[in-house]
């Protein structure tokens, strides 16, 4: 009986197609948001996620702006950070540049980086290879270096990189023991370690440059320490000591939390609009079903006369309203896939699918299937036999 | 071999049309017996769809009892209405009734559908029935595709699939041209040769005179042939 009725469901959704299809409109767009807002909130999850295991929300970074001269380094000026901003760990100072590095016929220009030893700890750098620089290394200015991976595999093809000394152009070639090389890791909002080289910051200083301008601060936030509050209060005190652009702050908590907040603003966008839509469709479906009814007055009494109780009667408009807003349903799982596809594209984040989205979508369909089914089926139902046979 | 399928005790059905009470039927007391050919004559407006529709199940009375194989219908609810209807009525109309959008096999199957038959037993006797009134080689065409008897023989085939105690026919032959018509009374004649009890309502003289018994109505009551012959 019920496959009966499904089998007549389709046959009437087919010879009416284009009504069928304005008429699935509403439950299309209301159904295809609510899979897209769960794609998507599942997808800017899953994001959000890698760039914390990637990342570390633990960090806050002061860039100076425009080489600003009032933005030094010095013992000081870190111990401020320590004391002034509740939460904060370690500050690390690094100056970089780029430099022409050699060994034996490779060669190649890469950013070169002064850090103090506690930069790779703060930045969650492991080695894959050898060991990193020690303080003492720093204040003795050791001519030491660790490498990125990138730079380690264009310079040593066949490996074997720690313990040989490359050499390092700028004015002049000075020749540097290679201590650790990087594991891989992937970049984090923007800065990649893979393609750089890291040496003392005091052997910098020494080297390189002769002031001691820092290339940007990175600030380790203490455990339970919220660390986008610690950006602001940051923010706060160096806008109380200089210019308030002397200093560009940049945590990928606040991103994070940036992106968090877009992603909010948009899934209630979605939902208002599957709400909506749903509704609208909803009213739609009991629209057409109830002209549906009664194009098939006469059909009703035929069927009612071979012996078609109420009940058959009513299942049968259910299934077909049924049948109407899944149909609706499934086109809107393909609808809200086709969304979140554009905007994760856009985004740049990973597609997730929701499975949880599909079931969803089917719930809510079936739901308003029956919802807005039952009060034309009803009426079919209680169609009087005679007066439904001799409609014309 | 007389005793009743269908009892009527003075039944009235009475219809409020504004301040008017209509009076379809006002009285009537019929017996019609297993295996009878019944015609039902009158003039049009005399009442003989209303008697149809009540013997049918499709209607209730106003007052008085029906009993239809045994069972009085009067406070039947629509469900135990609708199972009578499928399991001992079989009903042909005038204007054929075939579900439109249904090839004649599915119309002929679809008061089994009601029945609850597998349906490899529908397509079967389905079948069967329209290998019976004539049309096995039409099973797969559209009501649209059909000429009018071929259609009224889908719906006498659809009429006998749940094998009913009662075959109705309002007016079978109305809208056919009487070769046609002849045709369909000979079917019904050869159904009734088979035990069917049919009742059959018809305004043509001729046709009513085939069946076996005759009933006429005039004004919603039972007349005697007499006073209708004057008619
Ligand atoms: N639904 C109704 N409302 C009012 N009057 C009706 C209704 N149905 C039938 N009648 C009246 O009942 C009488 C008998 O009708 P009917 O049984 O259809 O006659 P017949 O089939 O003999 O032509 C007619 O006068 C008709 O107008
Ligand atoms: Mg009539």
């Amino acid at each position: 009986m019920f496959f009966e009725n499904f089998k007549l469901a389709l046959k009437s959704m087919w010879t009416n197609k284009m009504r069928t299809f304005l008429s699935l409109l509403g439950i299309v767009i209301g159904v295809g948001s609510v899979v897209a807002i769960l794609n998507l909130g599942q997808s800017a999850n899953d994001s959000i996620m890698e760039s914390m295991e990637v990342g570390g929300l633990d960090m806050v970074n002061v860039i100076p702006s425009g080489w600003s001269r009032e933005a030094t380094f010095d013992e000081e000026f870190s111990q401020n950070f320590l004391v002034n901003i509740m939460g904060i760990k370690d500050v690390v100072a690094t100056v970089s540049s780029t430099a022409n590095v050699r060994y034996g016929q490779e060669r190649l220009s890469t950013s070169i980086s002064g850090v103090t030893s506690d930069f790779f700890e703060v930045n969650k750098l492991s080695l894959l290879d050898g060991e990193f620089f020690t303080a003492t290394d720093n204040i003795n200015r050791r001519q030491v270096v660790i490498l990125g991976s990138d730079v380690a595999e264009e310079l040593f093809p066949a490996g074997g990189a720690v313990g040989k000394y490359i050499s390092i152009f700028r004015t002049q070639s000075k020749r540097y023991l290679v201590l650790g090389v990087l594991e891989e890791k992937d970049a984090t909002l923007g800065a990649s370690y893979n393609n750089g080289i890291f040496i003392p910051f005091n052997t910098y200083i020494q080297r390189f440059r002769k002031t001691s301008q820092v290339s940007s601060y990175t600030i380790q936030v203490e455990d339970g320490f919220d660390a986008t509050k610690v950006a602001d209060d940051i923010d706060e005190y160096l806008s109380s000591i200089t210019d308030s652009d002397t200093y560009t702050i940049f945590s990928p908590a606040q991103l994070v939390d940036m992106a968090n907040q877009i992603m909010t603003t948009f899934s209630s966008f979605l939902a208002a609009i599957a709400a909506i839509s749903l509704l609208v469709g909803g009213i739609g479906i009991m629209n057409i079903m109830l002209v549906s009814v009664v194009e098939r007055t006469r059909e009703i009494g035929i069927r009612k006369a071979l012996g078609a109780t109420p009940k058959v009667i009513r299942g049968q408009f259910l299934v077909e309203s049924i049948t109407l807003t899944i149909t609706g349903g499934l086109i809107g799982i393909l609808f809200g896939w086709l969304i979140s596809y554009l905007i994760v594209q856009y985004a740049g984040w990973a597609l997730h699918f929701s499975w949880l989205a599909v079931i969803l979508a089917m719930a809510f369909s079936t739901f308003v299937g029956v919802f807005f089914g039952w009060y034309p089926a009803m009426k079919a139902s209680k169609l009087d036999p005679i007066q439904a046979l001799s409609y014309e | 071999m007389s005793d009743a399928v269908i009892k009527l005790i003075n039944v009235r059905r009475f219809y409020l049309v504004g301040d008017f009470v209509v009076k379809a039927l006002d009285g009537v007391t019929l017996t019609i017996n297993k295996g009878s050919f019944t015609a039902i004559m009158g003039p049009s407006g005399s009442g003989k769809s209303t008697i149809m529709n009540l013997i049918g199940c499709l209607d209730t009375a106003t007052s008085g009892y029906i009993e239809i194989d045994g069972e009085l219908t009067n406070d039947l609810n629509e469900s135990e209405l609708a199972f009578i209807r499928n399991q001992k009525i079989g009903f042909v109309f005038q204007q054929f009734n075939l579900l439109g959008r249904l090839n004649a096999l599915e119309n002929v199957m679809t008061p089994m559908v009601y029945a609850n038959y597998s349906s490899r037993e529908r397509r079967d006797r389905a079948e069967e029935m329209l290998i019976k009134v004539g049309l096995k080689d039409r099973m797969k065409h559209l009501p649209n595709e059909l000429s009018g008897g071929q259609k009224q023989r889908v719906a006498i085939a659809r009429a006998l699939v749940n094998n009913p105690a009662i075959l109705l026919a309002d007016e079978p032959t109305g809208a056919l041209d009487s070769k046609t018509g002849d045709q369909i009374m000979t079917l019904f004649e050869s159904l009734n040769d088979e035990g069917k009890t049919i009742v059959f309502v018809t305004h043509d003289r001729a046709l009513g005179m085939r069946c076996k018994e005759q009933v006429y109505i005039h004004d919603g009551r039972i007349a005697d042939q007499d006073v209708f012959r004057k008619f």
